[in-house]
This record gives C-alpha cells, sequence and structure tokens, in this order.
C-alpha cells in the first residue's frame, strides 16, 4: 500500500520537487548577499543601543526599496500558501477524484481494508505536507536571518516585523508545520464529504482561509491570558495623538511599543485617566496646547514653543494622563508557537479520524 | 451446497427512492450468474452491496458465508470489475500489475503477464490511453489475478463493441473453466449472458423478480397458445407471466412445474431471451398478473 500511495504521489511530489528547488535556489543565490548588506550597514558590529537600533531601520529601510523588499514578502508568501496549495492539490483530490473517475471501486476492491487505503495515504501525504512546508519555513528564516537580527537589534521600519506579526508567526517557527497537516486533511475531508474535485479544493481553499484569517485576529491573542501595563505617556516611542470633535475636546492615543519589553504582542492599546477609567476627554488646559500645534504643523511651519504634538503628550501626562496596555510578553513567543501548531495538528488528526470512520461506515 | 451470495430482505434507500428492496436470494457455488434487468433496475446496487461498496439499508447480505469487505481475507476472496471497468488513467499497464502484486497476497503474476501477453497489451502504455475493450480486458485481469473464489462483474460488456464483447466472454469463461471460481455478472442485455449464464437472476424496479438455474427456468416456462379463454380458468400451479388476446385467440406465458395436459394448448418452449422479457414486461406489483393485458410477447 505504502508503494501504491508513492506511485500515485510521484506526480504531485515532482511538481512540489521542481517548486522547492527554485526556491531554494533563489535564497541560495541571494542569502550570502543580503549577509553581506547587513555586515556592510555596520550592524554586525553593532553592540545595542539607539545607534544600532538606528543602523537597524536604516538596513531594512533600504532593503524593503530594493529587490529584497520583493524578494521577502515573496519568500513568506511561498511559506503563506504552500499549505494552502497542498490542501486543495494533494488533500482534496485524493478521494474525491477516487470517487469521481470510479476508481476507488478498483483501489476498495484489492485485499486491502479501507481503512489502511486511506491510513497510509493520509500518513504519507501529511507527513510529506509537513516536511514540504517546513524545509520552506527554515530555508527562509535561514535567509532572512539578518533581517529577524534587525529586528531583534530593534528595527521596525521597512521589511522589518516583529516575531508576533501577523506574517511572521505564520511564516517561523514551528506553525507551518500545523498549518500544512490540517490543510492536507481539510483537503481529504472535503473530497470525502462532497465527491468531486472541483467544489472540495475550493471548500477547501475557503475553510482555510478563514480560519487564518480568524487565528491570529481572533483567536491567537486569547491563547494565553494577556499581561496588562499602565506606562507614562511619553514613553510610547513617538506615538502621535490625534484629537477630534469640537475645539478638540476628544483624543486618541496609540503606544507603537511597550516599554521595557522589547518584541512583546501589542494587542492593544488607549489612555487613561488618573483614576485608571479608560478615557478620552481631552484635559481642558491641553485642548490649545495641541490644537495650535496641529495646524502649525499641518501647514509645515515649525511648531511655536510650547506646542505640538510633543508638547500636548507632555500636557497629557502633566495632567495624569496614562497609557494602558494590553500585550502578550516577547517571552511568549514559543508557548504561543507550540499551542497553535498542536491546535492545528489535533485538528488535523481529528479529520483524519472523521475520514477513516466515514469511509468504513457510509460505504460510498 | 452452499451460496457465494446469500441475501435476506436486503434493501438499499438512497433518501427516500429504493434503489433494491426486499431482494432474497442464495445464488449457488461454481455457477456463472447473470444479474439481468433495465437499467435503474438495481443490479449495480446489488453489486455495491456484494462488494461492500455500499452498506445495506435493510436486511443482510453475506458472500462466501461472511459480512462483506469484513477485512483483507474476505477481500482478497471477492474480485470486482465496476462498470465501465475503472482503471487509473496515468498509471502503465505494467503500473497496474504492480499495483495488484503488491496489494493482493494471492497475486497470480503468471497469470496477469500471460493474460496481457495474450491480449497484445503494451506493459508502457498508459492505461488511459487503452481502448475501451482493452481497459475491460486490463480490469478484468486485475480481478482475476488477485485469485479471488467469486468474480462480481458490473456491466463489463457494455461499452464494448461485439467483437471485444465476444472477447471479454471468452475470456472470463476460459478463467472460470481454469480456476473454477463462481461469477456473477450483471447485464441490461439478454443476448450477452444467455451464451455463458448457467443461472439467472431477473431484477425489476429495484426487486427480484425471478432466480434460478437457467434449464429449470427454461423447462418450467412454457408459451401456451389456443382459443380465446380467461386466464383465471387455468389449473393451480400455472402463473401466467404475460398474457395477449385477440379476438380468437389467447396466448400466454406461463410458469409452471408440472406439465401442460390441457390439450385446448399448442404448447411451445421459450427461448431465455423471451422469458427474460416476458419477467421484465410484468407489472411491477406482487399481485399476479392475471387480470392485466400487458406485455404482448410474440
Amino acid at each position: 500500500m505504502i508503494r501504491l500511495s508513492l506511485l500515485q504521489f510521484r506526480i504531485q511530489a515532482m511538481t512540489v520537487a521542481a517548486v522547492m528547488a527554485g526556491f531554494a535556489v533563489l535564497l541560495t543565490v541571494t542569502g550570502p548577499h543580503l549577509a553581506t548588506v547587513y555586515a556592510a550597514d555596520g550592524l554586525s558590529s553593532c553592540h545595542g543601543g539607539s545607534s544600532c537600533a538606528n543602523l537597524a531601520n536604516y538596513f531594512t529601510g533600504s532593503l524593503a526599496r530594493g529587490p529584497y523588499g520583493v524578494l521577502f514578502p515573496l519568500s513568506t508568501g511561498v511559506i503563506l500558501l504552500a499549505p494552502a496549495v497542498i490542501g486543495v492539490f494533494w488533500g482534496a483530490p485524493l478521494i474525491a477524484r477516487e470517487l469521481e473517475t470510479g476508481t476507488a471501486a478498483l483501489a476498495w476492491n484489492q485485499s486491502v481494508t479501507r481503512t489502511r487505503w486511506l491510513a497510509v495515504k493520509l500518513g504519507i501525504g501529511g507527513l510529506a505536507a509537513m516536511a514540504v512546508t517546513e524545509a520552506l519555513c527554515l530555508m527562509q528564516t535561514w535567509w532572512a536571518a539578518p533581517i529577524s537580527q534587525a529586528v531583534a537589534d530593534g528595527a521596525s521600519i521597512g521589511v522589518a516585523q516583529s516575531r508576533f506579526s501577523q506574517l511572521n508567526f505564520a511564516t517561523h517557527g514551528v506553525t507551518p508545520i500545523g498549518y500544512a497537516a490540517f490543510a492536507f486533511a481539510l483537503g481529504v475531508t472535503a473530497g470525502a464529504l462532497i465527491r468531486r474535485t472541483i467544489p472540495a479544493m475550493a471548500v477547501t481553499l475557503a475553510i482555510f482561509a478563514a480560519l487564518q484569517v480568524a487565528m491570529p485576529l481572533w483567536i491567537r491573542p486569547n491563547l494565553a491570558p494577556p499581561e496588562h501595563t499602565v506606562n507614562p505617556v511619553t514613553s510610547l516611542g513617538g506615538a502621535g495623538p490625534s484629537q477630534t470633535g469640537p475645539g478638540g475636546d476628544t483624543f486618541t492615543l496609540y503606544a507603537l511599543n511597550i516599554p521595557g519589553q522589547p518584541g512583546a504582542w501589542l494587542l492593544s492599546s488607549g489612555p487613561v485617566n488618573a483614576a485608571g477609567q479608560a478615557t478620552s476627554t481631552t484635559p481642558a488646559a491641553c485642548t490649545s496646547v495641541g490644537n495650535t500645534g496641529q495646524s502649525a504643523g499641518a501647514q509645515g511651519n515649525a511648531f511655536p514653543p510650547g506646542q505640538g504634538p510633543a508638547a500636548f503628550v507632555d500636557c497629557l501626562g502633566r495632567h495624569g494622563i496614562r497609557e494602558a496596555i494590553t500585550y502578550q510578553p516577547a517571552s511568549r513567543y514559543w508557548r504561543f508557537q507550540a499551542t497553535e501548531t498542536a491546535i492545528y495538528l489535533a485538528l488535523a488528526l481529528a479529520l483524519a479520524g472523521y475520514c477513516i470512520r466515514r469511509l468504513n461506515r457510509r460505504r460510498s | 451446497m452452499s451460496a457465494v451470495l446469500q441475501a435476506a430482505g436486503l434493501g438499499k434507500a438512497y433518501r427516500r427512492t429504493w434503489a433494491l428492496r426486499d431482494c432474497t436470494l442464495a445464488i449457488p457455488e461454481g455457477r456463472v450468474t447473470g444479474l439481468v434487468g433495465p437499467n435503474g433496475a438495481g443490479k449495480t446496487t446489488l453489486l455495491g452491496l456484494a462488494t461492500g461498496m455500499l452498506m445495506p439499508t435493510r436486511g443482510t447480505i453475506t458472500v462466501l458465508g461472511q459480512r462483506p469487505a469484513a477485512g483483507p481475507a474476505q477481500l482478497a476472496r471477492v474480485g470486482f470489475v465496476a462498470q465501465d471497468t475503472p482503471v487509473y488513467a496515468r498509471l502503465t499497464v505494467a503500473d497496474h500489475l504492480r499495483l495488484g502484486a503488491w496489494l493482493n497476497p494471492g497475486w497470480d503474476d503468471d497469470l496477469a503477464r500471460r493474460r496481457i501477453g495474450q491480449l497484445t497489451l503494451d506493459l508502457r502504455q498508459r492505461a488511459g490511453s487503452l481502448s475501451g475493450g482493452q481497459r475491460a480486458q486490463l480490469a478484468l485481469t486485475l480481478a482475476m489475478a488477485k485469485r479471488p473464489e467469486l468474480l462480481l462483474l458490473d456491466e463489463p460488456v457494455a461499452s464494448l463493441d461485439p467483437l471485444a464483447r465476444r472477447e471479454f466472454l471468452q475470456g472470463l469463461m476460459q478463467a472460470v473453466a481454469a480456476h473454477g471460481l463462481s461469477v456473477v455478472l450483471s447485464s441490461h442485455l439478454v443476448a450477452d449472458l444467455e451464451r455463458v449464464c448457467d443461472y439467472l437472476v431477473v431484477l425489476v424496479a429495484s426487486q427480484v423478480r425471478v432466480a434460478g438455474e437457467v434449464s429449470d427456468l427454461l423447462a418450467s416456462h412454457h408459451r401456451l397458445s389456443g382459443p380465446r379463454r380467461e386466464p383465471s380458468s387455468l389449473p393451480a400451479g400455472q402463473e401466467v407471466i404475460t398474457e395477449s388476446h385477440t379476438d380468437k385467440q389467447t396466448n400466454l406465458l406461463v410458469r409452471t412445474d408440472g406439465p401442460v395436459l390441457d390439450p385446448a394448448w399448442a404448447v411451445k418452449p421459450v427461448g431465455l431471451e423471451d422469458l427474460v422479457l416476458a419477467y421484465l414486461s410484468r407489472s411491477g406489483d406482487d399481485t399476479p398478473a392475471r387480470h392485466q393485458h400487458l406485455g404482448v410477447v410474440s
């Protein structure tokens, strides 16, 4: 049965091998150059501090304007799409095509039970899916190591992305393994239920895409109870306040980073008053500070002394406004990686089990 | 004598329609059984139930004394060639033989290669580029080389031209003679079955209408013609299958285990094709067709 699976798997496997080879060549050719740029920008000899962050920002900012500004998102995209492609082109046809062409009647009337037939196919396809996706991930992680290092050095612009960012989290570490296993099992299940290849492919893609959107937005932030912190408004990393309402009597202020928590995942932030309650009312004394400053800034003039966003933030701070931040600490990165991967693997196993049961109970 | 296929009250429903119902059958061992009926009569459903591809909605079915597809051992004992003789279009003929060898512990590679040789099939040719007849032969080779005790064939010759049809059936009969296996094959054409079958099951509108040894069926059915009279005046034990009347004459096809003694009748034997057609044209309900004027079989 293993040999039959490999025989039938040949064509799909060759396609994927070709894609992987192309990916490997692209990264191997450009990888050393990327590392040279990193060294040339003086980052390898820098030892922390804000000058290091400036260098790192220069590095990631200039990369974004060159070919790496295309290559980086492209390589990320390949890893993001790989599980979906596997689910659609390996998973969905696995049972559906056998039913459609009638070959299921041939396959299931050899001296091999349907359970074994499907278990072997799921095992081989699932392992291959996980191996392929993780291999792509590891190749890109190696290639993008200078960029990751620059992010650790404090880069936040250009191609720099925090490790918790939606694209980065989903294409690094072990999560691609979980996605690949799940997408494959999802495709097989859709094929078994719908019994026609093309609709099964569409449904697989739709469900997988929906889950990949829902996961970072609504599920991942809740995989561990978030931490809360309240910080001075002057420590938020150059976040600009914006004033609204008549006479600027309301305002919003978002944090861009969390003081003392580099690499943390910022979930939400907002100003609170001295009593610790969320607020958006501008203290009366600050209304004119901000307003005049904004109009001056908008006209391209220099802010008069004691005016402008910085002065406004200072004023807010003097009047007891602080910023409440909800976040996940950077130290939880691998815990999140492991939890999310485990969730997807568990879903994949559940779907696989369901398929085997269904193939035996309902029959074709 | 043990039955290779035994069904009791067997039924299969799809949503609300019965594809097969109240099927009670016992097909004896060592026969070539023809399963005949019009399209949609339930032939494929019955074979699907026999292979375990389908699960019964009602009743039971055993094949070679066991539940269909109960395990690898049971699967090895039953060969199946599905309708339209599916094969893997992208795999070569040689791949199919390899597949058979890998998946069947009882695989007879000599038999498979000999048959492929006789059929002059190219081992390197992709199955997708074979003709319908060649594809059917490849599927039959796969099913036979696993050396089953029972071979089930669903409309194996339906899509073949007359020559390929004859070759396929010849190949089948040679295998039956060589290995003494039991065969059940379905067809909507009696002519296909007439030459090869010694047991017949007629399925109409998802129900079994008649089943038995071909020789017994031929011996117990007679065509009667004589002066006009009502069929209800026939003696007990003579069941009217079809009747037709003119002003002066009555033609009947009756089933009876005893001889027809009434000298008013001219008694003629019935061919298998006419016999099957008579059952196919008989009304669908279970009441005898005595009062109905159906099925003009001349």
